[in-house]
């Protein structure tokens, strides 16, 4: 250090009075002798040298007044370091090196998709408790209007507020809208007379049974169609989803690899999906992968159906409720149990030849003596 | 840009060195760079020859391209801005130093009258391609005079470029865009981060566009937009309010006439909130112009009222009182937290 500068003494003081000089220029001075006694508005102090060295000369006499950091005295032989600049202080760089990261422009932009509204018509969404994320806007470009907000409120206040999706909810509306934008769905119909199993076996079991044997006979619709790619793979393995009602909305559980087991374990395997999807309990891991899908809403109510497909899938089965008909048999009127098919298929991957023979196989099955 | 296409070709087969360098000691080695690329290209100020400047950024120039190019100039702010007109207009490419920013005004009347119109009032047979840099800014203890941060009298001109660096791998970047730049540029230099970060640099010649914000920080609840030292305040307070769980973009907007309100407008309709930044004055500040910039055409994805953080109006206090006029890291969260609360 080549100067040194009076130090803050504390207190608040700014500036205090040369007592006495301790030294004088010439002298050898060491660290922590006392060179110099100033008399601030409180006290006496002693200040001691912050080095040891030579001074080279003492700036003010006895008597002087001197301010916080002005230079009381100058040592001998020191060079001042080069600060960097002339006037005040720089804050330097520690040894640490850092990585300069930005983007020329703009970052990344997809953030949250905001809603449209004025300041005004946000304050009047907030007076009338509307959400306005759930507003859909009516104004240029999506803007939100007064119009819509009242209406919002309106219909809040008349029925009350719109409960949210969620969950399996959410998803079934999100994949049933996506299969109505995407698949050329066509539906055929028929009746089977089950005469000669009813009572006797699982109805939904023969309808496993009629769909393995049709899969056989016509195996290209348990397949999975790309319409982007226009691709399509026909699946030996037949996954069968099963769809099962719940409070909580529609689950699909996959019945495994139906062609190849035996009807007791098939039905122990439907058994054990049915209960998991009722305890809340199944895995997403056994509701994917479906190759072809059965809906049995006649053990609801209704007859025929127009059942959606889910892609990549191109076929689903529909059951109605089975009922006493009057049918020919035989030559003969007669009533006898009828169940109601309806056969959904994706006609940009399947013909309507190949969708009634597999519909015939299913009927020729479901016509059969029990096992 | 032609201009960086140029100044590409040109550094093709010299070395690329790769440095770690303060920001001032970056703006040296532009200068260097730029100096030896291209022979037209000339130095003047006061002190910036013998002395080397005084804060070293031309340090070294003058020993290495002699006292015809690297010119000391008399105290007068005056000359030194009327002279660079003139070598401007004549085929050379000046980079004039200011020492102080607070001594700027001498020479408004060559840069407004002269500089900023040479290319309309000639119709276009003139341009004047001169770079005055000026260090600006305070937060350095420093006298009067030495601490205002006036950019925006100097953005409110049509015709020339205000451009400010916030580290030094910019402002290596930005200063040869500025050099080779056509028009002339005002180049202000925050001097309180002069040797506050040391940063590893490409010393290749390649330079950084002058018509783009820099975006560093991403994220999607809060916009804050800052330039020049008050980065690093802003950076601090992004880092804060992220361990809050608030993430925010960060915009450096670097080029201050022209503004890059593209980039701005993508951010602050993405996240609906904005704190602007600012070291000076708040009454007609570049944070008031980009304010409105904003309010116009984000209007309808805004949550909430764009906020300013910004000096006082008044002259920048001595030093005893300079960390009162500062922004503070402080200060941005706070207000940050204010944009967030409106629902």
């Amino acid at each position: 250090m080549r100067y040194f500068k009076l130090p803050d003494l504390g207190e608040g003081l700014q500036e205090a009075e040369i007592v006495e000089w301790h030294i004088k220029p010439g002298d050898t001075v060491e660290l922590d002798q006392i060179i110099v006694s100033v008399e601030t508005a409180k006290a006496i102090v002693d200040v001691p040298s912050p080095q040891a060295g030579v001074i080279a000369s003492l700036f003010g006499k006895e008597g002087d007044l001197i301010h916080i950091g002005e230079p009381m005295l100058e040592y001998a032989g020191e060079e001042e370091a080069d600060t960097g600049t002339v006037v005040g202080e720089m804050q330097t760089a520690g040894q640490d090196t850092e990585i300069d990261h930005f983007i020329i422009g703009s970052g990344n932009a997809s953030g949250n998709r905001r809603t449209l509204a004025t300041p005004a018509m946000r304050a009047l969404a907030k007076r009338l408790s509307v959400d306005l994320s759930q507003v859909e806007g009516s104004g240029q470009q999506g803007l939100i209007t007064t119009h819509d907000i009242e209406k919002a409120a309106q219909l809040t206040k008349d029925f009350g507020e719109a409960q949210p999706l969620k969950g399996v909810r959410r998803v079934m509306a999100n994949n049933m809208a996506k299969a109505h934008a995407e698949v050329v769905k066509v539906t055929i119909n028929d009746d089977v007379d089950i005469a000669e199993w009813y009572h006797k076996d699982d109805p939904t079991m023969r309808l496993v049974r009629a769909i393995a044997t049709a899969c056989q006979q016509e195996p290209n619709l348990n397949a999975w169609f790309d319409g982007a790619n226009m691709s399509i793979r026909v699946i030996d393995k037949v996954d069968l989803g099963i769809a099962v009602d719940t409070g909580d909305g529609l689950f699909v559980p996959v019945l495994r690899d139906i062609t190849h087991r035996p009807l007791d374990d098939l039905k122990n395997g439907l058994n054990q999906l049915r209960s998991a999807v009722k305890a809340r309990k199944i895995p997403p891991s056994e509701m994917t992968g479906a190759t072809i899908t059965l809906s049995n809403f006649g053990t609801i109510a209704g007859r025929y159906g127009n059942p959606v497909i889910v892609p990549p899938m191109v076929a689903i089965l529909g059951a109605g409720k089975i009922r006493e008909a009057v049918v020919a048999h035989q030559g003969e009127i007669v009533v006898h149990p009828v169940m109601p098919l309806s056969l959904s298929f994706d006609h940009r991957a399947i013909t309507g030849g190949e969708a009634a023979r597999f519909l015939g196989a299913v009927m020729n099955d479901l016509l059969k003596a029990p096992a | 840009m032609g201009t960086n296409e140029k100044l590409n070709n040109e550094t093709s087969g010299s070395v690329c060195e790769t440095k770690v360098v303060t920001m001032v000691e970056a703006v040296n080695a532009a200068l260097h760079r730029a100096m030896q690329n291209d022979p037209s290209v000339v130095v003047l100020g006061e002190d910036v020859g013998t002395n080397g400047g005084v804060f070293r950024a031309t340090v070294g120039l003058k020993d290495a391209f002699g006292c015809k190019r690297v010119m000391d100039t008399p105290l007068a702010e005056t000359l030194i801005a009327g002279i660079s007109v003139g070598m401007a207009t004549q085929g050379l490419k000046p980079v004039a130093e200011i020492q102080f920013m607070g001594f700027i005004y001498a020479a408004v009347e060559h840069i407004i009258s002269h500089a900023a119109r040479m290319r309309n009032r000639t119709r276009g047979r003139l341009h004047c391609p001169m770079v005055l840099r000026a260090p600006y800014g305070g937060g350095i203890h420093a006298p009067e005079h030495h601490s205002e941060s006036t950019e925006a009298l100097f953005a409110h001109i049509p015709g020339i470029r205000v451009v400010v660096p916030s580290s030094p791998t910019r402002a290596y970047g930005l200063l040869l865009s500025a050099i080779a730049d056509p028009d002339p540029v005002i180049f202000l230099e925050p001097k309180r981060i002069y040797r506050m970060v040391r940063q590893e640099i490409k010393d290749n010649g390649e330079g950084l566009p002058l018509d783009t914000c820099f975006t560093l920080r991403q994220g999607n609840d809060l916009t804050l937009i800052s330039w020049g030292a008050m980065i690093h305040e802003t950076l601090q307070a992004a880092k804060l309010l992220e361990a809050k769980g608030i993430y925010a973009d960060v915009i450096d907007v670097a080029s201050l006439s022209p503004i890059d309100m593209e980039t701005l407008i993508a951010s602050v309709q993405k996240t609906g909130r904005c704190v602007i930044i600012q070291e000076a004055a708040r009454h007609c500040g570049v944070a008031s112009d980009i304010s409105a910039n904003l309010s116009e055409t984000c209007l309808l994805h805004l949550q909430a009222p764009i906020f300013r953080v910004t000096g006082y109006d008044i002259p920048m206090p001595y030093f005893k009182n300079e960390h009162i006029y500062m922004p503070s890291v402080n200060e941005i969260v706070e207000t940050a937290q204010r944009a967030l609360e409106y629902a």
